[in-house]
């Protein structure tokens, strides 16, 4: 069974109302689902013209255009003009089609990215979490870096100034290695 | 491994019960989603990228070092017939989405199933681990073992602050959908799913039928996994779905205390009613068929029948879908036959059991 709302996930939660005093099911994806449980659609807009672009209206804040028929161009809505260099995405196909077309469309739209992010993951704009390990390389050589810093302060204030000038050296070292790195990486 | 090794009726490993609470939680599986840079999306790719991809991913995990211990069969999806996909479809090896692309999609497996890597379906990868019982530290430690080993060699579209790129923003960030399969007949049958999913959905987690469409699950058969995959840190996601995993047990437990206290013979005659229907009838359809498998399930559970084991419940539940059972019979069959044919495999995977605990 396809979603009522999208017309395009399969509808993976079933809900009963009461309409004029008869039950009435519907059948929307999760993703319909939490959006009209968050903004409390009317969920009787069968004439809705098309409920994806209803949906994505919502989730950019910009006002719903199948209630009083706002024009895509309406200055309010904000839509970028440029196009994704990689794949030809436009905000707007975009917003019709709630997908990406290459993962370069999130440097393209990066600005109006945070506030769809939002509404799909309950406030967060950022990944918190795993990083690759080629990243994750440069992330802990600092990391590593910051803590002989501070055993080098040690034992300097401990007058051990043969171990200060070694860890001198090592934090040199990682500091060159990881510049080669940084270097690397931005050729790509 | 050749194909016929992926296409057998026997449950494969991550669905054997008997594990921590293999009788409520049947499986649990992990999925992330990962893309390479510099390709489009599968969506818009060209068939050049597609091929690309396919090398790169497959050569990555076959030809790579022997570090990783665990060889993969690979198949193109291009070069299988109808029925072995749908075989693969219902044995959760492969996604129904993926199925259908057979212009670009392949799929690598481990050869005792539980992992499989689908390239090319929404996203270029797709990792997917596998495990019976309410595992999601195990299965998920496996995924990012698979996962550290393709980063090695492959460049992944990773942005520092959204995370990893996936075609839909509904995966943006970890790209990881933890799920777990829940066989949940007594808060079914009290009228209890209805609001557990409501909760759920506020707790932001989804709630999904297994069998059959929405959530009406034919055999109660549920799943439920994390709906935010941004913000919230992979240990943080499984531990969440954990708790609540074992919330909704512990919710069950109590459904069926309270069913055998207050239906005790009206219970088991329903579900005794139900193993009459496998061992006897003539005609099943497989709405039907999983209702009465989960009865009988629930019956072993509460000590109402006795006892048959798992591997006979499940391969009666993998071998009862309408792939599997053309398979069997070797050749296409129209709903109604199927229905006929169904009924006999049954009714002869459980007589034969019976015979067997007689002995
Ligand atoms: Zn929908
Ligand atoms: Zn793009």
């Amino acid at each position: 069974m396809i979603c009522e709302n999208c017309k395009q996930r399969p509808a993976t939660i079933t809900v009963t109302q009461m309409k004029n005093g008869k039950k009435v099911t519907r059948h929307f994806c999760d993703v319909c689902n939490k959006q009209l449980d968050h903004f409390h659609l009317n969920l009787d807009s069968d004439e809705s013209p098309n409920a994806m672009q209803k949906l994505f209206s919502n989730l950019f804040g910009t006002p719903s255009w199948s209630v009083q028929s706002v024009p895509i161009s309406n200055p309010q809505t904000k839509v970028p003009n440029e196009s994704c260099p990689q794949c030809g995405m436009t905000y707007r196909k975009f917003l019709e089609e709630g997908k990406f077309n290459c993962p370069t469309c999130y440097g393209t739209f990066k600005e109006q990215l945070p506030q769809v992010l939002k509404r799909l993951h309950n406030g967060a704009t950022e990944h918190i979490g795993k990083v690759p390990g080629s990243i994750n390389e440069s992330y802990q050589m600092k990391r590593q870096i910051e803590a002989l810093r501070q055993d080098m302060k040690l034992a300097v204030d401990e007058e051990r100034f043969e171990d200060a000038a070694n860890i001198r050296d090592q934090v040199r070292a990682l500091e060159k290695k990881l510049q080669i790195g940084g270097e690397e990486k931005g050729e790509h | 491994m050749n194909i016929e090794h992926f296409l057998k009726s026997k449950p494969p490993i991550w669905m054997r019960g008997d594990i921590d609470y293999g009788d409520i939680v049947m499986s649990t599986r992990i999925r992330l989603a990962r893309n390479l840079t510099g390709f489009r999306f599968p969506r818009a790719f060209s068939d050049e990228e597609a091929l690309q991809i396919d090398k790169m991913v497959s050569n990555a995990l076959i030809d790579g070092d022997k570090k990783f211990n665990i060889p993969f069969s690979y198949f193109s999806l291009h070069e299988m017939p109808a029925l072995q996909r749908q075989v693969l479809v219902e044995k959760h090896l492969i996604s129904p989405q993926l199925a259908n692309k057979t212009k670009s999609g392949s799929i690598l497996v481990s050869e005792d199933e539980t992992i499989s890597i689908m390239v090319n379906e929404e996203d270029h990868i797709r990792i997917q681990c596998l495990q019976p019982g309410l595992q999601l530290d195990k299965a998920y430690q496996i995924a990012d073992e698979v996962d550290r080993l393709l980063e090695d060699k492959l460049p992944y579209a990773f942005d520092e602050s959204f995370g990893y790129l996936t075609c839909c923003p509904t995966n943006t960030g970890t790209g990881l959908r933890a799920s777990v399969m829940m066989h949940l007949p007594a808060l079914t049958v009290t009228n209890q799913m209805g609001s557990l999913i409501n909760t759920m959905a506020r707790l932001g987690m989804v709630v999904r039928g297994i069998y059959g469409e929405g959530t009406e699950a034919v055999g109660n058969y549920y799943q439920i996994s994390n709906q935010i995959t941004l913000g919230k840190p992979e240990e943080d996601i499984i531990l969440d779905l954990q708790s609540v995993a074992e919330q909704i047990i512990q919710k069950e437990i109590g459904a069926r205390r309270a069913l055998l206290e207050h239906a005790s013979i009206a219970v088991s005659d329903r579900l005794n009613r139900s193993l009459g229907v496998l061992k006897y009838a003539r005609i099943l359809s497989s709405e039907e068929a999983a209702n009465c498998l989960s009865n009988v399930r629930l019956g072993i559970d509460l000590g109402l029948i006795p006892t048959i084991p798992d591997r006979v419940l499940n391969e009666c539940m993998l071998i009862m879908q309408p792939g599997f059972l053309q398979q069997h019979a070797g050749t296409t069959l129209q709903p109604n036959e199927r229905d006929v044919y169904r009924a006999s495999i049954i009714r002869e995977q459980l007589q034969f059991n019976n015979s067997d605990s007689k002995q």
